[in-house]
C-alpha cells in the first residue's frame, strides 16, 4: 500500500497532495484517506501543489468529504490549486469545492 | 486468453500504423505554420494508442501516452505555441512511445527511468508556456472551431475506426437540430452523460470531455453524486459519477460537434443528447452504433460465455467481466511507480507481423491463381493423350505441379479468409438492444468464432444473421414470466455457432424458445393465399413457409420484426452467396436455423453435365439426385409442360437443350438423365441432360464483367480442356422455363399436394 505524504499533530492529519493527481494516484489517495480517518477525526488535504487531476481522484475526495460529514469528522481541502479548481469546474463540482476548501 | 492475445496483436499492428501517422505529422509540423488537421491527427493517434493500452492494462504506456496526449491537446487548443524545441521533444516522445509499445509487445518491462527525461521535457514545455499565457477557454473562440474538437474524417482513429465509421454513418442520418430550426440562433442542449464505471480504465477522462463541451458554448454542468459508495466501499479506479449538462450554444454548433466530444467513449457510457429548442426530443446515440463493431475492449469479452443478461440492467453493470479483467491488470502494476526489476534493455521498437494489402491486389492474385489452375488442368488433359509409359519425368513433374498449384490456391484463398468473429462480435449489442425493446431476457452464447471464411462471405453475413437473431428473440423466445411459468429459466438463450463441415461453413442460430407455432404459420399462410386451404403439409414444409416472401406471424408489427421482410430476404441473401438455409423446430423447445455457405466465392464445387456438344456446370449445392426416369413416370401435360413423378412428387421437367437451343442433344428423358435440382426456396426441378460427367472444382469467372448477364446462367468457368462452360443458375432456369413458351400457366413443381389443377402456391410466391 502506497500512502501519500502525511503529517500528524495534535490529532489532526494533514495529507499533502502531490502535483500529479492522475488516475494512478487514485488508489494511494484512497488508501491514505482511509488511513487518515482511521487515525484522526480531523483531516486536511493540502492541495496547493496539484497540477494534474483525474476524475477518479476528485471522486475520491468527494467520497471522503461525504463520509466525514456523515460521521461528524472534520475534513477540509486547503488552498486548492488553480488546476484542481479548474478540474472541479469542468466536472461541475465547483460548489462542492467551495464548500470544503479552506484558503 | 487466446482471444485477448489476438486483439493485442491487432492493437500493436494498429499502433504501429498510428505511430507512423503521428511521426509523419510531427515531421511536417513547423513553427508558425501549424496545420490544425495535422495536430488533430497526431492527437488522435496518441489518444488511440493510449485507449488501447488502457484496455490491455499497459500502465506505463498509458501513463506516458497521457503525458504526450496532454501536450498535443494543449497544442491543438492553441494554448501553447509550436516551437522547434517542442517538435523535437514530441518526436522524441513518439520514438519513446514506439519503444514502450515494443516492450509491451514482448511482455518485458521497459528499463527504469526510460521515460523520465522525455516526461520532464513534455511537462516543461507545458509549464513554460502556461506561465506566460494563462490557459483561458475564452481564447479558444479565436481559434477555428473545427480545430477544437477532432474532425470527422477519422481515418487515423485506428482501432476505433470501425466503430467510428458506423457512428459517423449513423450521424449522417441524424438531423442536426440547430440547422433544422432556422429561427433560433442559440440552441439549448441537454446532455445526460453516465459513463460506465470502467471508463477511466480505458484511458478516457471525463474532465477533458466536459471541458471540451464547455468550449462549445455556455455549459451548466451538474454532477450527480447519488451513486457514490461509502469511503470504505470505494474502488478508486471505478467511476461512480454522472453528469447532466445544459449547454447553450450557437445554432452552428450541431449535434455532431457534441457527438465528437464523446466519440471515443460512445460504447463506454450511456449518453442522451436532446435539444430543447426545435427538433428531435431524445435520440439514443447508442442505437445508431448498433451495427458497429464494438471497440477492442468490448471484443475481449469472453464471447463463448453467455453475454450479460440484457434487459434494463444495461445501464450500470457494476463490474462486467472485461472491467474486472482490466482493473486486475491495472491494479497489479498500476499505482506502483513503473519500476519493476526486470531489465528491458534498449528496445528497438515495434515489429509488425502483418501488412495491409489492397484488396485489388489480392483479387488479382486470386485471379492469376485461377488461371494457373485452369492451365494446369489443361496440361493434365493433354498429358492423358500421351502414350503411357513414356515421358515418365514429365508426368511426375506435372503431378508435382498439380500438387503445388493446389497448395498455392489454398494459400491464396486463405489470404482472403477472415474469422467470422468480426460478425459475431456485433451480435451481443444487437441482442441487448432487441432484449430491451421486447422486454425479454436473453443470453447470447457464441462458439466457433475463429472459423474462417472468405471475406466477401463474412461481409454478407451481417444482415442475414441480424435478421435471424432478431427473429429468434422477437418470435422465438418467450417473455420472462411465461418462461418461468413453463419451468424454463427466465432468460432465454440464443446460441450462435460456426463450424467447418465438408468444405463449407455451417452457421447455426439456435434458441430455446417456444419453437415455430405450426398451426399459426399454416393458418397465416392460408390466409395470405400462400397455401391452398386443405393442403396437407409436413411439419418441415410448414416450418419452411416462414421463408416465403410477405410472410409474418407477428400479430403486431413491431420495430423489430413482423413486417414480413426478413426471412425471405435472409434466404435470398444466403442463396446469393451460394448458400442454403434450413430451419428445424421443436414446439416448446426452440428452433434452429442452419446456414450452410461456401468457404469461398472464387471456386465452386460443381457437377459437369453435357447437353449435346455443350458442357455446363451445376452447383453441387443445388443437386438433389440424378435419375433416369421410366416412361411411366413421365406425364405430358396438354399445354406442353412435362412433369415427372419422382419420389412421390410431381416435378416439372426442363429440357436444357430446348431452353438454350442446343442441337444434337438427347430429347427423350428416358434415354438421357434427369438431374433433380432444388432452388433456394425449396422447390424442385428436373433438368433433362445427356450425361453427367463428374464432379469438379471450378474457378468462377464472372460472365457479367467479361461478357454480359445471361438468363439462367450464374457465371462461367474454363474446363480442363480449355472450353468455356457456363455455370447454371437453377432459380433462373425455372423462371426461363416458365416464360419460354412451355406454358405461362405452369404446373406445380414441388407442391406436396399432387393436385394438378390450378396454380400452385409456390408458383404465386415467386412471380
Amino acid at each position: 500500500m502506497t500512502l501519500i505524504k502525511w503529517s500528524e499533530e495534535a490529532g489532526r492529519v494533514r495529507l499533502t497532495l502531490p502535483s500529479d493527481l492522475d488516475l494512478p494516484m487514485a488508489q494511494p489517495l484512497l488508501d491514505s484517506l482511509r488511513a487518515a480517518f482511521a487515525a484522526a477525526n480531523d483531516v486536511t488535504v493540502q492541495a496547493d501543489a496539484v497540477e494534474r487531476v483525474s476524475a477518479a481522484t476528485v471522486q475520491t475526495l468527494v467520497v471522503a468529504a461525504r463520509d466525514s460529514a456523515a460521521r461528524g469528522a472534520v475534513f477540509a481541502i486547503a488552498t486548492p490549486s488553480d488546476s484542481l479548481s479548474e478540474a472541479c469546474e469542468d466536472l461541475g463540482l465547483q460548489d462542492w469545492l467551495k464548500q470544503w476548501s479552506r484558503a | 486468453m487466446d482471444d485477448l492475445s489476438r486483439f493485442k496483436q491487432t492493437y500493436f499492428d494498429e499502433s504501429a500504423e498510428l505511430m507512423a501517422v503521428a511521426e509523419a505529422g510531427l515531421l511536417r509540423l513547423s513553427p508558425g505554420d501549424v496545420d490544425m488537421d495535422e495536430v488533430n491527427a497526431i492527437f488522435r493517434a496518441v489518444h488511440s494508442i493510449k485507449g488501447g493500452a488502457g484496455a490491455f492494462g499497459f500502465s506505463e504506456l498509458v501513463a506516458f501516452s497521457h503525458e504526450f496526449e496532454t501536450v498535443m491537446d494543449e497544442l491543438r487548443n492553441g494554448a501553447i505555441p509550436v516551437t522547434t524545441d517542442l517538435i523535437d521533444t514530441l518526436i522524441r516522445a513518439n520514438d519513446l512511445l514506439g519503444q514502450l509499445l515494443g516492450c509491451a509487445g514482448d511482455e518485458i518491462d521497459p528499463p527504469p527511468g526510460l521515460t523520465d527525461d522525455t516526461v520532464a521535457a513534455l511537462r516543461h514545455a507545458l509549464a513554460a508556456n502556461r506561465t506566460g499565457d494563462p490557459p483561458q477557454p475564452v481564447a479558444e473562440s479565436a481559434a477555428p472551431p473545427a480545430s477544437a474538437t477532432p474532425d470527422d474524417e477519422d481515418d487515423e482513429a485506428g482501432i476505433f475506426g470501425d466503430a467510428l465509421a458506423a457512428i459517423h454513418a449513423a450521424r449522417a442520418d441524424d438531423d442536426p437540430p440547430g440547422t433544422g430550426s432556422g429561427t433560433a440562433d442559440r440552441v439549448r442542449w441537454t446532455i445526460r452523460f453516465r459513463p460506465k464505471s470502467d471508463l477511466l480504465l480505458s484511458g478516457n477522462e471525463p474532465a477533458y470531455m466536459l471541458r471540451a463541451l464547455r468550449r462549445l458554448g455556455e455549459a451548466d454542468i451538474h454532477c450527480h453524486l447519488d451513486d457514490l459508495p461509502a469511503l470504505a466501499d470505494l474502488d478508486a479506479e471505478l467511476l461512480h459519477l454522472s453528469w447532466t449538462i445544459t449547454l447553450t450554444a450557437d445554432a452552428s454548433v450541431g449535434r455532431d460537434r457534441i457527438d465528437d466530444v464523446f466519440e471515443f467513449v460512445a460504447d463506454d457510457c450511456d449518453l442522451q443528447i436532446s435539444a430543447d429548442a426545435p427538433l428531435p426530443a431524445v435520440v439514443e446515440p447508442s442505437a445508431p452504433a448498433a451495427s458497429a463493431a464494438p471497440p477492442p475492449p468490448a471484443r475481449t469479452e469472453p464471447s463463448a460465455v453467455p453475454g450479460p443478461p440484457a434487459a434494463q440492467t444495461t445501464t450500470t453493470p457494476a463490474t462486467t467481466s472485461p472491467a474486472t479483467a482490466k482493473s486486475d491488470g491495472a491494479k497489479t502494476d498500476g499505482p506502483a511507480k513503473p519500476r519493476s526489476g526486470n531489465s528491458g534493455g534498449d528496445h528497438g521498437g515495434l515489429t509488425t507481423h502483418t501488412i495491409r494489402v489492397d484488396l485489388d491486389k489480392i483479387d488479382r492474385l486470386v485471379n492469376m491463381v485461377g488461371e494457373m489452375v485452369i492451365t494446369q488442368a489443361m496440361i493434365a488433359e493433354h498429358l492423358r493423350d500421351l502414350p503411357p509409359g513414356q515421358f515418365q519425368e514429365l508426368q511426375e513433374g506435372l503431378e508435382q505441379l498439380a500438387q503445388h498449384t493446389r497448395e498455392l490456391r489454398e494459400s491464396v484463398m486463405s489470404i482472403r479468409a477472415q474469422p467470422v468473429s468480426s460478425v459475431f462480435s456485433r451480435m451481443p449489442r444487437l441482442v441487448r438492444e432487441c432484449a430491451t425493446m421486447t422486454g425479454k431476457e436473453v443470453l447470447l452464447a457464441t462458439s466457433g468464432e475463429n472459423t474462417e471464411v472468405d471475406k466477401t462471405v463474412v461481409e454478407n453475413l451481417v444482415d442475414p444473421l441480424t435478421h435471424m437473431i432478431r427473429n429468434s428473440i422477437d418470435h422465438g423466445l418467450e417473455g420472462p414470466e411465461e418462461r418461468e411459468r413453463i419451468g424454463k429459466p427466465r432468460a432465454g438463450t440464443v446460441h450462435l455457432s460456426a463450424q467447418h463441415r465438408s468444405g463449407r461453413i455451417v452457421i447455426e442460430v439456435t434458441d430455446d424458445g417456444r419453437g415455430i407455432n405450426r398451426a399459426k404459420v399454416l393458418s397465416k399462410a392460408i390466409e395470405k393465399g400462400l397455401v391452398q386451404p386443405g393442403a396437407s403439409l409436413t411439419d418441415e414444409e410448414i416450418d419452411n413457409l416462414i421463408f416465403l416472401p410477405g410472410f409474418s406471424t407477428a400479430d403486431q408489427v413491431s420495430n423489430l420484426s413482423g413486417r414480413g421482410v426478413g426471412m425471405d430476404v435472409v434466404r435470398r441473401n444466403i442463396s446469393a452467396l451460394g448458400g442454403r438455409i434450413g430451419v428445424y423446430s421443436t414446439p416448446g423447445e426452440g428452433s434452429r436455423f442452419v446456414l450452410s455457405l461456401p468457404l469461398t466465392l472464387a471456386v465452386l464445387d460443381g457437377m459437369v453435365i453435357s447437353v449435346g456438344e455443350e458442357r455446363f456446370v451445376l452447383p453441387l449445392t443445388n443437386i438433389v439426385e440424378s435419375l433416369r426416369p421410366k416412361p411411366v413416370d413421365l406425364h405430358g401435360l396438354v399445354n406442353k409442360c412435362d412433369v415427372m413423378m419422382a419420389r412421390g412428387e410431381y416435378v416439372r421437367l426442363v429440357y436444357l437443350h430446348r431452353l438454350f437451343g442446343i442441337p444434337k442433344a438427347v430429347d427423350d428423358a428416358t434415354r438421357g438423365l434427369v438431374v433433380l435440382v432444388e432452388t433456394e426456396d425449396g422447390s424442385r426441378l428436373g433438368l433433362v441432360v445427356d450425361e453427367v460427367l463428374g464432379q469438379q472444382q471450378v474457378v468462377i469467372k464472372s460472365l457479367e464483367s467479361n461478357f454480359r448477364r445471361l438468363d439462367g446462367v450464374a457465371a462461367a468457368t474454363i474446363l480442363g480442356d480449355g472450353r468455356v462452360a457456363l455455370i447454371l443458375d437453377v432459380a433462373g432456369l425455372r423462371e426461363m422455363s416458365r416464360h419460354s413458351g412451355d406454358s405461362d400457366r405452369a404446373r406445380p413443381t414441388a407442391t406436396p399436394t399432387p393436385a394438378l389443377a390450378g396454380p400452385s402456391p409456390r408458383q404465386r410466391q415467386t412471380v
